[in-house]
């Protein structure tokens, strides 16, 4: 067997990109991987992730070697800044126009097959303005703690350290006035950085506001360890309004086991953000017409199988797809490269379907 | 509270269940948020009863874990912070089927939450507790809530003034 | 009910919905977006949308906003600019208001003649009943509607726009005109009795609260400034009923309070230069409740003390709070007295906005004001203003003597009830708020 000439088309490289260009590369087959960004490493390196749950391995150990790989293997080819405008032929000869978004120059490419990793966007809290998110002082994202976290340094606008920190779960999430889908990932990534608020400010007392908390799988274990290692404070229920009174934030919501309302002073108010498709996979699935589901995010043929996006020779995987971890993100990328070469080699074939 | 609470709640009637009778809907008004002045007075006109009643909030302003560390200090104590409120102690006791005061669950959770104002509502009810055990058996956490009834039960007596004033 | 049906009210009362309106409301809640309000934008703009097709078709008659009225324009909370009329208005006049807080009308009309703008005092207006369905559920939909729509031909006879003063008419008429508009049976049943009492259905195209006439008027108020408001500290209490009943359609701001919150009576305080300042129980309602005060007053009024007057004190040390609405003005005043009676210390005046700008127009505190109906200490206030109440007190005092001598009262007279011929008109000018 020949390896086929034409590259396959990688379009994002986040975790499930560039894991998909490595598996790819790794086969022999070019890879041609186009990033929108400047830097490769989806959303755990644009944001700065600090460690990943649920093992609280720092995100270089994960990221780092498939970034030095795809930086280095003389199979895949990087075009960063770059978005694919346009395509045309089928598969084994796609015709994709690439278009840098600085220069605006138009690179016309051949190849074999697409795979699809756009990812996601974090959800803007300032769209659900009861949580005063962009307004008041000491509101952040986990987003925004997990840079505080990487940086060793978690102190409010002050420059002081949080004495009592309020995470509130779900916000964007599970509600039909923002995003009716959960996030999967934002109830364990608030513990593990609960953990880390505590193993960094062991005096700080910190609760969890949730809906449910959805640890599924083995992240249960952060849930568990959270409680009984670090005396983290579980409270059911949701909150209405967080209001600054000029020194600490006041958030006002409803224990529901208790059934009844409280109203308590926090220092540090942490938003779990959540997970959504954001203009990027917008933006590819105009590119190549893809068909998106009822929430915007790219729509399988079949919603059990994520790598199939109903067009022969176009692959999808990751965040694009549906909210996911990153451990998710990794066998998406991989199952699409495994995809992607059985194309290749089914073409060289000429084998019949 | 407030030392203008605590004067005001001196001169309150002391006839606990004849408290608040004027409240047209008195049944949604727990006896503890009832400021009742026995003589109110005002340009000499009589404003008691009724027309001087004021009924306090019930929102849960604090979290005071004072009580929840001496539980936790205490012998079988130790593992309430493991409790995450599922209820298998509940469902398995007998006197919950008794005595709609009693839940284990709920007493673990307000002490654990340091909810002041429930803990005073409800403290006396740990004394209900029959010491079976079931729900040591049954709790999937190992939190043994029959030990920390017992543990609430003695840091309850040691916190006995600030519970009944 | 998706398919269109029959929603029973009551006995032998049914609301006929049809498709389209059964539609609309199941995807009320999946189509609200999380803009400022959880609101029903869409359903709001869909309304005044078919309310100009009913005009067209002739089913029912609008009345206008026309430049007579030389309307000034307002944001309001969905974005779209409504019209508020600010001369020649016809006084929609709130129950309690007169006998309860005096000065809250007598100011507000003291200001209309001191800026010099026509209005009409009609008593030939009723209640808009909606105290009794928001208090007790008693009546429905198509006797609100009718009691509204009876009010609302009543000014179109007098050629005058209807201005409502109260937070629960002007709130209860916004559901109302969306019955009517919205609803085929309903509008029939209303039109039939209307016709009973010789009226045409008459939809006014804009709902007008006076909160909002003075949020438009507020710089013409702070023209006629008397006293130097630097040094006065403002809390706000909006009522429930202006802001959240379809909420969509009352006014907002981005330049006052972020746009987070209504925009009048906030910025009246702002026009007239003094501080304003924010509490965290903003949105509570002031205790009122409807139905809590006609049978838990001691909750009532214990929520108006605890979760309002106790808080804005300790949080603002404000010298005054003011709102707009008779409800408020009379609780949150009112439920002073027995805290204070049993010993709590936190205390704050209570007045409309309308007494508050007049006050500071130099209106008398006493004769039109009426400060001495109000029970919290309102002495600290008026020196802060700089205003000398102990000689007005005086004047006041010599005033009730000639009035016991036979001398007519300042505010006892026989009403406007027509207006003179309309002579000029201004541009209509979106309200652009100068920048602080
Ligand atoms: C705050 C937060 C913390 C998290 N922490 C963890 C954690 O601890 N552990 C864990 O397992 N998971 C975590 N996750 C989830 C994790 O971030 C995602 O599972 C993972 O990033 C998904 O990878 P992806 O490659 O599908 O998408 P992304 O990481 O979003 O990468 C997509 C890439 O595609 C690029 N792109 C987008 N559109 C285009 C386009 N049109 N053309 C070209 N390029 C494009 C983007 O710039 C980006 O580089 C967290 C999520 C959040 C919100
Ligand atoms: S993962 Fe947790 S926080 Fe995120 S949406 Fe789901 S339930 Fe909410
Ligand atoms: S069974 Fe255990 S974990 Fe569950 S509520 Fe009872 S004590 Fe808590």
């Amino acid at each position: 067997m020949k390896a086929p000439d034409n590259p396959v088309l990688v379009i994002g490289a986040g975790p499930a990109g560039l894991q998909a260009a490595k598996d790819v590369a790794e086969f022999g087959v070019p890879v041609l991987l186009v990033e929108r960004r400047k830097e490769l490493g989806g959303a755990p390196i644009r944001w700065s992730y600090h460690t990943l749950a649920p093992d609280f391995r720092p995100t270089e150990e994960v990221m780092g070697p498939l970034i030095d790989f795809c930086q280095s293997n003389k199979n895949v080819t990087v075009m960063k800044g770059c978005i694919v405008d346009g395509y045309s032929g089928r598969p084994g000869d796609f015709h994709v126009r690439i278009k840098d978004e600085t220069t605006k120059n138009i690179t016309e490419k051949v190849v074999s097959s697409i795979i699809v990793a756009t990812g996601f966007e974090h959800f803007d809290a300032r769209v659900d303005p009861r949580y005063g998110y962009g307004r008041m002082p000491n509101v952040i994202g986990i987003n925004e703690l997990e840079i505080m976290l990487k940086q060793g340094r978690v102190v409010g606008h002050d420059g002081k350290p949080p004495k009592r920190v309020a995470f509130i779960f779900c916000v964007g999430s599970r509600d039909r006035s923002t995003n009716p889908w959960c996030c999967t990932v934002c109830c364990g990534v608030s513990i593990k950085q609960g953990i880390e608020v505590k193993q960094l400010l062991p005096d700080s007392q910190v609760y969890m506001i949730y809906m449910d908390i959805r640890t599924i799988g083995l992240w249960e274990k952060l849930y568990w360890e959270s409680m009984e290692k670090y005396g983290i404070n579980f409270i059911r229920g949701r909150v209405g309004e967080v209001y600054y009174t000029g020194e600490k934030l006041l958030v006002k919501g409803e224990d529901t086991l208790v059934r009844g309302p409280f109203e308590v002073l926090f220092d540090m108010v942490v938003l779990a953000v959540g997970i959504e498709p954001g203009p990027g996979t917008k933006q590819a699935a105009g590119a190549l017409s893809l068909s998106l589901n009822e929430y915007g995010f790219l729509a399988p043929k079949i919603p059990n199988v994520h790598f199939d996006s109903g067009k022969e020779g176009i692959f999808l995987a990751g965040a694009c797809v549906a909210p996911m971890s990153v451990e998710e993100a990794l066998s998406e990328g991989s199952a699409a490269a495994m995809q992607a070469v059985k194309l290749g080699s089914r073409l060289m074939q000429k084998v019949p379907v | 509270m407030s030392e203008e609470e605590k004067k005001r709640k001196e001169k309150e009637s002391s006839a606990g269940e004849e408290k608040g009778k004027f409240i047209i809907e008195r049944r949604y008004v727990d006896d503890s948020r009832i400021i009742e002045p026995k003589k109110l007075e005002l340009g000499g006109i009589d404003m008691s009863g009724r027309w001087g009643t004021l009924v306090l909030p019930r929102t849960l302003e604090d979290f005071d874990t004072e009580i929840y560390r001496d539980v936790e200090k205490l012998p079988r104590g130790g593992n309430i912070g493991k409790c995450w409120q599922c209820g298998n102690c509940t469902a398995v006791c007998p006197v919950a089927h008794a005595h709609s005061e009693f839940n284990p669950r709920y007493l673990i959770h307000i002490v654990k939450m340091g909810y002041t104002s429930e803990i005073k509502k409800h403290h006396e009810a740990v004394y209900l507790c029959s010491g079976c055990g079931l729900c040591s058996a049954a709790c999937p956490k190992g939190v043994d809530p029959q030990g920390v009834m017992i543990a609430m039960s003695i840091a309850f007596k040691a916190h006995e003034s600030e519970l009944t004033e | 009910m998706a398919d269109g049906g029959v929603v029973q009210l009551g006995k032998d009362e049914e609301l006929e919905l049809g498709k389209e309106d059964a539609k609309l409301l199941e995807t009320l809640s999946s189509q609200r977006k999380a803009k400022f309000a959880f609101g029903t934008t869409e359903d709001y703009l869909k309304m005044l949308e078919r309310m100009k097709e009913l005009e067209k078709k002739g089913e029912i008659i609008v009345h206008h906003v026309t430049d007579d009225y030389d309307p000034v324009g307002v944001r309001t909370l969905s974005g779209r600019v409504k019209k508020i009329p600010t001369r020649e208005t016809w006084q929609h006049k709130s129950c309690g208001q007169c006998g309860h807080i005096p000065g809250y009308i007598s100011a507000f009309y003291w200001i209309m003649s001191e800026l010099g703008v026509s209005y009409v005092d009609d008593t030939n207006q009723t209640s808009c009943t909606a105290w009794n369905y928001y208090g007790s559920g008693t009546s429905n939909p198509v006797a609100l509607s009718a009691v509204f729509l009876r009010n609302m031909h009543a000014a179109y006879e007098r050629n005058a726009y209807p201005l409502i003063h109260c937070g629960t008419s002007y709130g209860d008429y916004k559901e109302c005109r969306y019955l009517v508009v919205m609803n085929r049976d309903i509008r029939e049943r209303v039109r039939a009795i209307l016709k009973k009492v010789d009226r045409e259905l008459v939809i006014p195209e804009e709902l007008v609260h006076y909160s909002e006439w003075l949020h438009v008027m507020r710089q013409e108020v702070a023209a006629r400034r008397k006293f130097d408001m630097s040094g006065v500290k403002v809390a706000v209490h909006a009522a429930c009923h202006t802001y959240k009943l379809m909420a969509e359609d009352y006014t907002y701001d981005e330049n006052i309070l972020g746009g987070r919150r209504p925009a009048p009576t906030s910025s009246i305080a702002l026009a007239l230069g003094s501080q304003l300042l924010d509490y965290s129980n903003w949105y509570d309602c002031c205790g009122f409740g409807f139905r809590h005060i006609l049978t838990e007053r001691e909750i009532a009024r214990s929520f108006a003390y605890f979760r309002k007057i106790r808080p804005i004190v300790r949080e603002t040390h404000a010298d005054v709070l003011i709102t707009h609405d008779t409800g408020c003005v009379t609780t949150l005043d009112k439920s002073q007295v027995v805290p204070l009676a049993q010993g709590y210390r936190e205390t704050i005046p209570v007045i409309s906005d309308s007494q508050f700008a007049a006050l500071a127009m130099g209106a008398h505190p006493f004769i039109v004001c009426q400060l001495q109906w109000h029970i919290a200490d309102w002495k600290p206030l008026l020196a802060k203003m700089g205003i000398d109440w102990q000689a007005a007190y005086e004047e006041y005092k010599s005033y009730l003597d000639k009035v016991k001598g036979g001398m007519k009262p300042a505010f006892i007279r026989s009403p406007p009830r027509h207006l003179q011929p309309r002579p000029h008109t201004k541009a209509f000018r979106v309200d652009e708020p100068v920048m602080s």
